[in-house]
């Protein structure tokens, strides 16, 4: 019995897992209150990520395009840039953070974004905007490195980079949660307000799920603010969820403000979350409350139903973000099931080095594949090729090989457009490890009912 | 001059040409705005770019074909599940999407021999299909990969597949227009007349611009193949790329979408000869001139008009019962091109509504000439609109529906306003007598919604009614209709099948006409 870590074998792409950086990018900065950020490159860039986003939400975000066109491409599109953020700051007067997101167009050509923000510090800023706070905030991602992953965390940390200042010690600590739902964010911050710890959530968008509003006023935005990007720098330290989507930026804080940086783990699961609180207790001296116990106790009590009698042995392919991947595979361990295929939809070179994949690799003793720069096609060839399976959990876009191959499938991650109101409920915490449990196994139940497989099963339990 | 200028633009003046209302006396001489120009960079335009308007609306609806993006994943990703172009063999083109995979070392070296390799895989991933288009993306367009070598070499040492190649990166053109007129062009200059079709009727068209969004073009087939028209090829939904390479056969291209399309109408009937005929497969009137037309040109009006009279007389009853109930209900027209000249008059006409707003994202001036002329006066027209121009029209306008895209639907909803998917529709088709209904029967499903009713209360100040545990949309509709229209026996809602599409794939019934001896021989 082996687990397997390696790469797919073909160099081309058949049904992508992941987007490209400039949409982890965006995707990061409609989590601060009063940004909006421009993308240089074509409008396609912008257009179909803020319809990616919408799909996902249902619920639109602004998000500004330089437009760039043929001339830009063949002279370059820095006056471009010039126009949009006067453009921008002239009819948005509330922004006061543009992050400017490269694309692949633009780096191919060689735009000095860095140098035109100086200029337009200097030249527009100054003097037309004086009394006005405006960030304008360089972010390089070129779609032809990474993925929306790492253009997520490059993001992140560069927002941290520009803001963070020394200041009086806070008591707080900072949140790094990743590329996360709102229903995350939520249960996030109820367990650390059961911990009486306060956070700089980075990025605060329990908002994204926004109401209608009798008057129509309501308008979906992140909420992390400016002052709470700057007090990053003196937090009592920082936990970053995710080692890909927000690492970086803790590594940063460590290094330059000397935040002490704990990164990971993803707290899917009961352990990861327990794990997660007991990180929070060694950094900020606050214990853990009955409340919690009891809380862990309703999701053990929940799970226990589950786990002997539906869950053990189900065999599982995982896709999508790393963390919550490699968070998932391991709640599934928990939950005595049997993660065979995880799927990674990108090329990082700190795979390798995931203690998370050791430990797999050290420890599964079932036969295990851990592929990266994968894509979706890799699960159909399998299923394809015989592997059995009894569950999919990824992001709508693999729902295809799912319907085909009539492996049941849950929803998690980023995008879950095909399922309504995903995005409202979380998979971390004690609450997430309960959705996630009661969730598989009721997607399991349909199935059985579907497929009359023993579905008589479920007359008594 | 008529020109609009919105409140949240007058720190961009140039945008002051770009909106106008249709005044008492106006015409288009002086009521015209500017269109298809640059984008104000900032302005938070709706647009696309040239590689989707190629690969996205017109070279993916191809139903047989490998679709494969040349650049890094992002394109490929983005553009892929974003549409409901289905097609009668299993979707192949909504389920797949194939991307090169470009990195930071193919950006520096070049990426042609990663183009070989993808294009061998993707062959093998797929041994049923022999047929593939290839899309140059921004990034390889700047390396200056040459794609049509690597598909010309392929082609060589595989000669049983057949290649596409489109350079149309996103940059190309002020929108995805731009695309739309690049693969019209590399279409007809290199694949049409490269397949020599196998002729069965004395009548042949191409069915030209139209992308099956919900099953559009199989209504549209079922009335052809009721006239005994041969159609050659479906450019693009629906459509099989062998039939297109064909497109050289036909005696008429039948033309629906002349924003996307009329590139190669244009270019075929200076090439072939073969006559452009423009038509409307939307609404009962537009279509039906649409059929007598096409009967016309080939003298077969009286299968045209058995269609017709068929038709109105199954359908006209139930679209009648929603006109009563839309009547004056204010629209907002926003699509991304021709539907603002496709529905402008058609859903004044026949459903009662008035159209308040036209807009549109990526058309040209000739799509907002043909809009204008049809929209009643004062409606606001408005090119390549933005994010603050929307809603403060929303705000001016306040209509009671607006058609548009997903993502702008999400922001009329937040200010009460429901809206239609008007690229992809909510429950189309829409296209046909049937299809028609069931636009209308969506437009009043979504006005008359009782959640929508319940969205503009608010609890903490308004009375609230208590008198009803429920509400229906016909309890709110029909509050203040006339008694004779409400107990018509004439008038009748929709209650066709969820799904219209299956069944017409699974017929066979269609009449043999006997062709004409010369002609057959």
């Amino acid at each position: 019995m082996t687990c397997e870590f390696k790469i797919k074998d073909r160099v081309g792409t058949i049904n992508p897992i992941f987007t490209c950086q400039p949409a982890g990018a965006q995707y990061a900065s409609i989590g601060i209150k009063d940004c909006i950020g421009i993308v240089h490159g074509g409008q396609g860039c912008v257009m179909f990520v803020r319809l990616l986003i919408s799909q996902h939400l249902k619920e639109s975000f602004e998000i500004a395009s330089s437009s760039v066109h043929e001339d830009g491409a063949v002279f370059g599109a820095l006056d471009r840039v010039e126009q949009a953020v006067d453009v921008l700051l002239m009819r948005y007067p509330h922004v006061k953070v543009v992050p400017i997101i490269t694309t692949c167009s633009t780096e191919v050509i060689g735009d000095d974004v860095d140098g035109v923000i100086t200029k337009l510090q200097e030249e527009l800023l100054d003097v037309k905007y004086p009394d006005r706070e405006v960030h304008l905030i360089p972010i390089h991602t070129p779609s032809f490195v990474g993925s929306m992953v790492s253009g997520y965390d490059v993001a992140v940390r560069d927002f941290v980079k520009h803001f963070s200042k020394k200041g009086k010690p806070s008591l707080k600590i900072n949140l790094i949660t990743g590329w996360v739902n709102p229903g995350d964010v939520k249960e996030l911050k109820h367990l650390l307000a059961a911990m009486e710890v306060e956070a700089n959530v980075l990025f605060e968008i329990e908002s994204f799920d926004s109401p209608l509003m009798p008057d129509g006023s309501a308008v979906s935005h992140g909420s992390t603010t400016i002052a709470d990007l700057e007090d990053t720098a003196n937090a009592q330290g920082t936990i970053a969820l995710n080692r890909y989507e927000g690492g970086a930026a803790a590594k940063w804080l460590q290094k330059r403000w000397d935040v002490p940086a704990v990164i990971g783990p993803t707290p899917i699961g009961i352990r990861n979350t327990d794990t997660f609180l007991q990180n929070v207790k060694a950094m900020t001296g606050h214990p853990i409350p009955d409340s919690l116990v009891r809380e862990r106790g309703i999701a053990i009590d929940a799970i226990t139903d589950l786990t002997h009698m539906f869950l053990a042995d189900k065999r599982v392919a995982i896709y999508g973000n790393p963390d919550l991947v490699l968070g998932l595979a391991e709640y599934c361990l928990d939950l005595e099931m049997k993660p065979v295929l995880l799927l990674l939809g990108d090329e990082n070179a700190g795979y390798a080095e995931d203690p998370r994949i050791k430990a797999l690799q050290e420890n599964v003793s079932h036969d295990m594949e851990i592929v990266y720069n994968a894509d979706l096609f890799e699960l159909e060839q399998r299923l394809k090729d015989g592997l059995e399976l009894d569950l999919i959990m990824g992001h709508s876009k693999g729902r295809f090989v799912s319907m085909d191959y009539k492996v049941p499938m849950l929803r998690v991650g980023f995008p879950t457009y095909d399922r309504a109101g995903l995005y409202r409920y979380p998979v971390v915490g004690y609450a997430g490890a309960t959705w996630l449990a009661e969730q598989m196994a009721n997607t399991i139940f349909s199935d059985m009912e579907y497929k009359n497989n023993r579905e008589w099963i479920l007359n008594m339990w | 001059m008529p020109y609009h200028e919105f409140e949240c633009s007058t720190c961009i003046p140039e945008r002051k040409q770009h909106a106008v209302v249709k005044a008492p006396g106006e015409d288009l001489t002086s009521c015209l705005p500017l269109g298809y120009l640059n984008t104000i960079p900032g302005s938070i335009s709706e647009r696309g770019c040239a590689y989707c308007g190629a690969k996205h609306v017109i070279g993916t609806p191809m139903k047989d074909v490998i679709h494969i993006s040349h650049g890094p994943i992002g394109c490929t990703y983005d553009t892929w599940q974003t549409k409901r172009y289905i097609s009668d063999n299993g979707n192949f083109q909504l389920r797949y999407t194939f991307a090169t995979d470009v990195r930071e070392k193919h950006i520096v070296f070049g990426a042609e021999k990663l183009l070989k390799q993808n294009i061998i895989e993707a062959f093998k991933a797929h041994p049923d299909i022999k047929r593939m288009t290839i899309y140059q993306t921004c990034a390889t367009a700047l390396i200056g990969d040459d794609i049509d070598a690597i598909a010309g070499e392929v082609m060589e040492e595989m000669p049983d597949v057949d290649i596409f190649v489109c350079n149309s990166p996103g940059f190309a053109g002020p929108s995805q227009s731009g695309g739309h007129h690049k693969i019209n062009i590399a279409w007809v200059n290199n694949k049409v007349g490269t397949v020599e079709p196998e002729i069965t009727s004395d009548y042949v068209i191409n069915y030209v611009g139209e992308y099956n969004i919900q099953g559009d073009q199989e209504v549209m087939l079922d009335f052809f193949k009721r006239m005994g028209i041969q159609v050659l090829s479906t450019f693009t939904g629906n459509g099989k790329y062998d039939d297109l390479r064909a497109m050289h056969r036909a005696h008429l291209n039948v033309l629906e979408c002349a924003r996307s399309a009329e590139y190669i109408c244009n270019e075929l009937r200076v090439r072939y000869g073969i006559p452009r005929l423009d038509i409307d497969g939307f609404g009962f009137e537009p279509l039906s001139a649409s059929l007598r037309k096409i009967g016309l040109f080939f003298g077969i009006e009286d299968r045209a008009q058995a269609i017709i009279d068929e038709e109105t007389r199954k359908w006209k009853p139930a679209l009648d019962w929603y006109k009563e109930r839309l009547k004056g209900k204010k629209v907002c027209l926003w699509p991304g091109g021709s539907k603002l000249w496709h529905w402008a008059n058609v859903i004044e006409e026949e459903m009662g509504v008035r159209v308040v707003s036209v807009y549109t994202k990526f058309g040209h001036q000739g799509d907002m000439e043909k809009g204008i002329a049809r929209c009643s006066e004062g409606a606001l027209a408005i090119d390549d609109p933005n994010e603050l121009e929307g809603l403060e029209a929303l705000e001016r306008l306040k209509p009671d529906v607006i058609f548009t895209g997903k993502r702008p639907g999400e922001v009329a909803k937040k200010v009460g306003v429901p809206y239609l998917n008007a690229h992809a529709y909510h429950n189309g088709p829409y296209k046909g007598y049937e299809g028609w209904v069931r636009f209308a029967r969506d437009i009043y499903n979504a006005i008359y919604s009782p959640i929508h009713q319940l969205a503009s209360l608010d609890i903490s100040k308004d009375p609230i009614p208590t008198s009803h545990g429920f509400m229906t949309p016909e309890m709110i509709s029909d509050a203040g209709l006339d008694e004779a229209v409400r107990a018509s026996d004439v008038l009748r809602p929709y209650t066709g099948k969820a799904d219209i599409i299956t069944p017409l794939r699974e017929k066979t019934d269609y009449p043999e006409f006997p062709r004409r001896q010369s002609a057959a021989e």
